[in-house]
């Protein structure tokens, strides 16, 4: 179903209203940002394609390639891009449509990035929790493999077994993220 | 003495225990007061890349706090830094998206005005207190010691202030202990530290790089940037990964705090060098025993 009604909203428009997608129409295809880019022989289509998928309407291509959740948010493109597209913040924004749509890229990160961000609402990040229930509930051999390296930090006591302490910022955090969602979900209106 | 407000990160707690050892020594020695902001919470850069608008709220909700001491917020690690200042440029840039923080911050009571300064500890290091103070300081200067000063990402990108292709300021602290520094490319390079749980392949080839260049150039130390994410990153996982000879990377890292440190005549202990995992005491050996 290629076809636009018009009035409808494209997936150019959609990436645009999202944050961090403003600029996509700015975008002039020179290809800097797939040049600079630090982990590009990892992506599906590098940044630039995807620019140019995006624009093309290729909605389902682009949410569902691992190419966005590659971006190790290095600023390298977006440093260099002579039209400020900020193509490391564009990636963002196809990988919270990705997330919040339910697509599976054939990447763990997606996960990762998942439970990353549930584990800021206790306000601070208790690392060794926060992995386990990612390696347990998504990945894991992913978990065994990695087995060694918390072993190393473990032993020198640079993961604490414990939760950091409660802070009182915590009903504050939790208020604040309740308000984000329902922010969201009313599309942005408050 | 300098009076700051100081952010410290959730990993400062856990891996970047060391750093912040070497961290309120190294402050002391410089007059520097860090007050610990009162009731911090995460900086909101695990949420980013999934959803913009909990990160710049959850930012925020920390510079709200921060902004009435009216002092100057440091951030020694990068990615904590970077948060912050991008969620502040995003609420002044973006008056779409500050409304929706303002109404999320205003769910818990609170108030951003956007006056807050959002500064690196490194910058603070540099510009506030100034290379020569820290020379004065030096006791036991690190003569023909040959240190890569490795700056990851967020330090100098994309905000600055130091240049973001080839930032030199960590180098110049370096040089004013009295070390030499090395000229190596990828000293701004990504260590890919945001994927080390899921990525671990992806991780250890971009680890790869930046280690074979800093042995390829002669660096005999990696002084590290202050981000406890970059340093643990660099310190736990060299040792699986194998250089061109076939044998593993034995590159000793130590955070740029723990050198001056070094330097400022502190022991090793005092500044956190028992917590590191690449063999650091060995290769600072020469300098520590100086005093002792």
């Amino acid at each position: 179903m290629s076809t636009t009604i018009r009035g409808a909203k494209t997936f150019v428009d959609e990436v645009a209203s999202e944050p961090g997608g403003e600029k996509i129409n700015e975008c002039i295809q020179c290809g800097v940002c797939s040049g600079s880019c630090t982990t590009v022989e990892w992506w599906e289509f590098p940044p630039r394609k995807i620019i140019a998928m995006i624009r093309a309407g290729k909605r389902k291509e682009v949410l569902s390639s691992n190419s966005a959740f590659n971006c190790v948010t290095c600023y390298l493109c977006t440093v260099r891009c002579p039209r400020g597209v900020k193509p490391a913040q564009l990636m963002h924004a196809v990988e919270a449509i990705a997330e919040r749509e339910g697509y599976r890229p054939k990447t763990p990160t997606l996960k990762l990035f998942r439970s990353l961000r549930n584990s800021m609402n206790r306000g601070r990040i208790w690392e060794l929790g926060m992995a386990l229930r990612f390696y347990f509930f998504d990945n894991i051999w992913l978990g065994v493999r990695n087995v060694p390296l918390a072993w190393a930090l473990l032993r020198r006591g640079l993961m604490p077994l414990t939760p950091p302490k409660k802070v009182n910022g915590e009903k504050q955090v939790v208020a604040i993220m309740k308000k984000v969602e329902e922010i969201q979900r009313a599309g942005g209106k408050i | 003495m300098k009076r700051y407000t100081y952010y410290p990160g959730c990993a400062m707690a856990s891996t970047g225990q060391g750093i912040q050892t070497s961290i309120d020594a190294v402050c002391k020695v410089l007059d520097i007061e860090l007050l610990e902001l009162e009731d911090w919470t995460c900086c909101g850069c695990p949420g980013e890349s999934i959803n913009e608008l909990a990160a710049v709220a959850m930012a925020t909700r920390n510079l709200a706090i921060a902004e009435g001491a009216g002092l100057d917020v440091v951030v020694p690690c990068s990615c904590c830094y970077r948060n912050l200042l991008g969620a502040h440029t995003i609420f002044i840039e973006q008056p779409r998206i500050r409304k929706q923080v303002e109404a999320a911050l205003k769910a818990a009571g609170l108030e951003y005005k956007g006056t807050a300064r959002i500064r690196n500890l490194v910058d603070v290091f540099l510009m506030d207190v100034g290379a020569d103070v820290i020379h004065s300081k030096v006791k036991v200067p690190l003569n023909r010691l040959k240190v890569a000063s490795y700056y990851g990402c967020h330090e100098s990108r994309p905000f600055g202030p130091d240049d973001f292709e080839f930032p030199q300021w960590q180098d110049k602290i370096v040089e004013s202990l009295g070390a030499e520094t090395v000229f190596y490319p990828l000293k701004a390079q990504c260590c890919g530290g945001a994927q080390l749980f899921s990525q671990t392949d992806m991780v250890r080839k971009l680890l790869y790089k930046i280690l074979d260049d800093v042995e390829k150039h002669g660096g005999q130390i990696i002084s590290s940037t202050l981000c406890p994410l970059c340093f643990t990153n660099l310190d736990v996982n060299q040792g699986r990964i194998r250089n061109r000879e076939g044998k593993r990377f034995e590159m000793p890292i130590v955070a740029l705090s723990q050198l001056m440190g070094i330097a400022f005549g502190l022991t090793p202990k005092e500044v956190g060098l028992n917590k590191n995992i690449s063999p650091v005491l060995k290769a600072l050996e020469s300098y520590t025993k100086v005093l002792a």
